[in-house]
């Protein structure tokens, strides 16, 4: 019954151990200064901290490394300073949704107390930050986020990229126009994005005299077998189909309208990120004559756009996408504002972007209207073999 | 006759999803048969099958070339699986064995990422298969009902050699009773790598036949477990005609089923699997003891 | 002695924990607050998986009940945390009462999916219901009082202090249990089912007080979530966050409450805060994770401490709870 002498002293000890190794390590990873005080923004000394946040992992993925890839060429371009400051970009992964991307950004305001924000693909996220970014007073610029009720005005939301209904209700006259009498089938995938598009496409279509076929929404995320769908729409009668689909959803649902035969009796339109970036070239030949609405196309033919595609082709050997075009606009934003701005807290730079006039972009010049969102131009693409490689050539512009 | 001519092109595309989750899930279903190891890495494997696809072919490729990506998908299937039937022996518990198969997992779909980069890919299927057929006045892509051929074929193969081959009766003795296979002479620990490794080049080909239909991805190995899990556990563990039962079902409420009750897509998988393991636990059509000690 | 060392050990613990506040800046402190709300859910699995034998995907439904609930009375009903807490875990145990009914008939591996369906299930219709955001998620939710009348707590040390309060409460009542007849009971069912309902005990209900008790704690679990985060989406009932809580469980040495909490801040701290460093490599990191435990730790964290000559080994402890197959 003696008990090992020295056994029963190391189940405390290794307690004792976990608990201050936690302790210690905490401590050290954190800058100290506890939490039970409220925290007092920075913007002291010349050098200005940007955060930016877009997806370093998951689905999303592909539209973060165009998205840094943006920004960073127009800092490259500027000599790493916006508005004659050095700028330290501090970069943290969005992940896929807000239960990853609330705390990365949340952590670039609190913890590494950024000047401003930039970034931001998923739109729960975004709105999951909103309320953090108002207290903290710290601007954020979304890059894509396409929340309708995202950019309410709010002096610390911005948006540089488009929202969901504003780009569907750029395409409704246009296709009302090409339809003549046939009416025309709508689709998209089932989350607030999606829902948005077609409302926002439905609005002007119909404004316009169209009539609706049908509407279908597609389980997002889990739909892989598009043909009962498609095969609805053709039994409707519809004349055309627009679709709202992004990523991996836009390259089946692509395929398939070519696969089942729809390519040739209904004409297939969407908001652009149908055929945008990577997604075109999955759906290769299969995406020929598909028409989209978007406010970027890397073929549009002005002098701006092309030194832009020259300048991101050489720097990343690869064309840039509207996303790309989101970010780089964000760091011009920053550029005029940080330049006119009477501080360097986040404060100042939201007043000096609510001051702001034209912003020169690749997309064509445009402004910050009173919702925040871009007044901007939009494109009528079409897919066409261009020299050899598919892209959106741009057909005309659908606004004024 | 109505009913029929609207939902044909539905039922046939449910029959060709579940061909192509029978090959990716029957490797599963085997493995925990005869082995008893919960496999989380099959979607991981089966997605490499499919990147294998995106590595190897371009579009407008022949047939041949179509054959050649198939034989690699199979070797490195086999490899994977040898490899994790060694990993896998010293860990007994159901419980561990997941969480070192999800981890392996959660390593091979980074990996795969880092080579392949994020974007969606998309496997080109043979330049011969890759048009559409006429089908009662509809159009059907050729590769689909190609796919349904391989299964059929598949499945009848893997039935003829498990019962009517010695090599089966091996496979079959050796879960039966171990002891008395190894007294005869044979290394159960090959057999058992052997059909581990079987299992996993099944799963590897499978995701490259379903690449022209599914594409390529990282997430896929998650969106392939999951439904291999549901098509094995519906159909019961370690029966390859329970494999094939579950594969029917599951490929019909995911095409049909979605058709037909479009307000309730999303719940109609998990609500099936559900309701047949409320009903019958033990699947639709539980393994015989030869083929699963384990109903 | 020992009798003396277990609870002087986890009263240096607390001590530790309660006095982070003090040290830690806002972010470290809200990383905290997030791991001992993942660590409750953790430990309401491991109450299901370890102590009963019934491996369990499915407690992030229950976990979501009481988010989205504490969330929703935030903002319609009121800020008060006590309410959202009750609130939350009475729904959640009324959810696991109605799901566990049915469940509880199955075991081993179909419990296992049928658990996974409830917990998918849950999460679609989270994402499908506008009413409580739809796929945006609900934001909104107010800062929590703590007593009618009081001032909002937003900062984060305090709303931390909240979800410890929250995570030492339920992790007592589970170590209570546990050690009370119902806890013997569950155990009794893990080991030898058969035995028991031969002897006269009625298992299933024995599994269902396991299972609403088990719900009520994740219930709790979630309401805490909540109040750190202020924002619930559909997202947080993934089937990814599913699995790693029963991995974090298995991770710690399912059966010992303590190993799975301290697995669930192991899993929690390398995916978010070591790829916080290496970003984008969160996943890659927290498989390397699993592999080397299982190998290195084939009986859990809780297999590291030395048996003691009364208490059953590791090696018993270590007893699948799959193998109970019905």
């Amino acid at each position: 019954m003696a008990a090992h002498p020295r056994r029963r002293p190391k189940t405390v000890r290794i307690f004792v151990a976990g608990a201050t190794s936690m302790v210690l390590a905490t401590a050290l990873a954190a800058c100290g200064g506890g939490s039970l005080s409220s925290e007092s923004s920075s913007g002291g000394g010349d050098s200005v901290k940007i955060g930016l946040v877009v997806p370093a992992s998951g689905v999303y993925e592909p539209l973060g490394i165009d998205m840094t890839r943006g920004f960073e060429l127009y800092l490259e371009q500027h000599s790493g300073e916006l508005g004659g400051r050095e700028i330290e970009v501090v970069e943290a992964d969005e992940g896929e949704g807000p239960d990853t991307g609330v705390p990365a950004t949340t952590k670039l305001i609190t913890q590494d107390r950024v000047q401003a924000v930039v970034g931001l693909v998923n739109s729960a996220t975004a709105l999951g930050v909103k309320e953090t970014v108002v207290s903290s007073e710290v601007p954020l610029i979304v890059a894509n986020a396409g929340a309708d009720d995202l950019a309410d005005g709010s002096e610390y939301v911005w948006r540089t990229s488009f929202s969901n209904g504003a780009v569907g209700e750029s395409l409704g006259a246009t296709v009302a126009e090409e339809v003549g009498d046939a009416p025309v089938y709508v689709m998209a995938a089932d989350y607030a994005a999606g829902a948005e598009s077609i409302a926002g496409f439905k609005k002007s279509f119909e404004a316009a005299g169209g009539t609706i076929a049908g509407e279908s929404l597609t389980p997002f995320g889990t739909t892989s077998d598009y043909q009962p769908y498609l095969s609805k729409a053709q039994n409707s009668g519809a004349g055309a189909i627009y679709a709202f689909y992004a990523g991996a959803e836009a390259v089946s649902f692509v395929k398939q309208y070519k696969a089942f035969g729809l390519s040739e009796s209904v004409q297939l339109y969407g908001a652009g990120f149908l055929t945008e970036g990577g997604v075109l070239a999955a759906q290769g030949q299969d995406a020929l004559g598909v028409k989209t609405a978007l406010h970027y196309s890397s073929l549009l033919d002005t002098t701006e756009n092309q030194e832009f595609v020259e300048a991101y082709t050489e720097a990343y050997d690869a064309p840039p996408t509207a996303y790309a075009v989101q970010a780089y606009d964000a760091a011009a934003v920053l550029d005029a504002a940080l330049e006119g701005a009477e501080g360097t807290d986040g404060a100042a730079i939201a007043a000096a972007i609510g001051e702001l006039g034209e912003i020169a972009s690749p997309r064509g010049p445009w402004s910050f209207d009173d919702d925040h969102n871009p007044a901007q131009p939009y494109f009528l693409r079409e897919v066409q073999d261009v020299d050899g490689t598919l892209g959106n050539a741009v057909v005309n512009q659908l606004n004024e | 006759m109505g009913w029929l001519d609207a939902n044909l092109i539905s039922i046939l595309n449910g029959v060709a999803l579940a061909a192509l989750l029978f090959m990716i899930a029957v490797g599963l279903s085997l493995v925990f048969g005869t082995m008893d190891v919960l496999n989380l890495a099959h979607g991981a494997i089966s997605l490499a099958g499919a990147y294998v696809g995106v590595a190897m072919l371009d579009p407008g490729g022949g047939l041949g070339d179509f054959l050649v990506a198939v034989l690699a998908a199979a070797a490195l299937g086999l490899v994977l699986g040898a490899a994790l039937a060694t990993m896998t022996s010293v860990v007994t518990s159901h419980l561990r064995q997941a969480l070192l198969t999800l981890g392996i997992a959660l390593i091979a779909a980074a990996v795969l990422t880092e080579i392949f980069g994020a974007d969606v890919e998309s496997v080109p299927a043979p330049s011969g298969l890759a048009g559409s057929v006429d089908l009662l006045g509809k159009q059907y892509p050729l590769y689909r009902l190609v796919v349904i051929g391989i299964a059929v074929l598949i499945a009848l193969v893997l039935y003829v050699v498990l019962e009517r081959t010695s090599v089966g009766a091996i496979v079959r003795a050796t879960v039966a009773d171990r002891g008395m296979v190894e007294a005869l002479g044979i290394r159960s620990s090959l057999v058992l790598a052997g059909v581990f490794g079987f299992g996993a080049a099944l799963a590897s080909v499978g995701g490259l036949l379903a690449g022209p239909v599914l594409g390529a991805q990282p997430g896929l190995d998650n969106t392939v477990l999951l439904l291999a899990l549901v098509v094995v556990v519906i159909g019961g563990l370690g029966s390859i005609r329970g494999a094939l039962l579950g594969a029917l079902l599951v490929g019909q409420v995911q095409t049909l089923g979605v058709s037909l009750l479009p307000e309730q897509a999303s719940f109609l998988l998990f609500g099936a699997m559900a309701l047949v393991l409320l009903l019958r636990p033990q699947g639709l059509l539980p393994a015989r003891t030869a083929t699963g000690a384990h109903s | 002695m020992t009798k003396v060392r277990a609870p002087l050990a986890a009263a240096l613990l607390l001590v530790a924990l309660a006095s982070l506040p003090f040290v830690l800046a806002p972010y470290p402190i809200s990383l905290a607050a997030r791991i001992l709300a993942f660590a409750l859910l953790v430990v309401s699995v491991d109450v299901l998986t370890g102590l009963t034998g019934l491996p369990s995907l499915g407690q992030i439904a229950y976990f979501g009940v009481g988010a989205y609930t504490a969330g929703m009375v935030g903002i319609h009903v009121t800020s008060n945390v006590l309410v959202q807490l009750v609130a939350g875990a009475a729904l959640a145990a009324m959810v696991a009462l109605l799901t566990g009914a049915v469940a509880v008939r199955t075991s081993g591996i179909v419990f296992l999916m049928v658990t996974l369906a409830i917990g998918e299930l849950t999460h679609r219709l989270a994402d499908g219901l506008d009413a409580v955001g739809g796929s945006n998620g609900l934001a909104g939710i107010p800062a929590i009082t703590v007593y009618p009348g009081g001032e909002p707590i937003i900062l984060a040390g305090y709303t931390y202090w909240w979800v410890l309060t929250v995570f030492v409460l339920g992790f007592l009542l589970a170590v209570l249990v546990s050690r009370s007849p119902l806890g013997r009971a569950m155990r009794g069912v893990r080991e030898a089912e058969p035995r028991l309902a031969a002897i006269g005990q009625r298992t299933y209900t024995i599994k269902l007080a396991a299972y609403v008790f088990a719900g009520a704690i994740a219930g709790a679990a979630g309401t805490a979530w909540t109040v750190q985060a202020r924002f619930v989406s559909p997202g947080d009932l993934a089937f990814s966050v599913s699995a790693i809580a029963l991995l974090s469980v298995v991770l710690g040495g399912a059966g010992s409450l303590w190993g799975p909490v301290i697995g669930a801040s192991v899993v929690i701290l390398v995916r978010d805060w070591v790829s916080g460093y290496l970003p984008g490599q969160g996943e890659l990191m927290l498989g390397a994770l699993f592999v080397l435990a299982v190998y290195l730790l084939p009986r859990g964290i809780a297999g590291l401490r030395p048996p003691r000559r009364d208490r059953p080994s590791p090696a018993q402890q270590e007893q699948p709870a799959m193998e109970v197959v019905g």
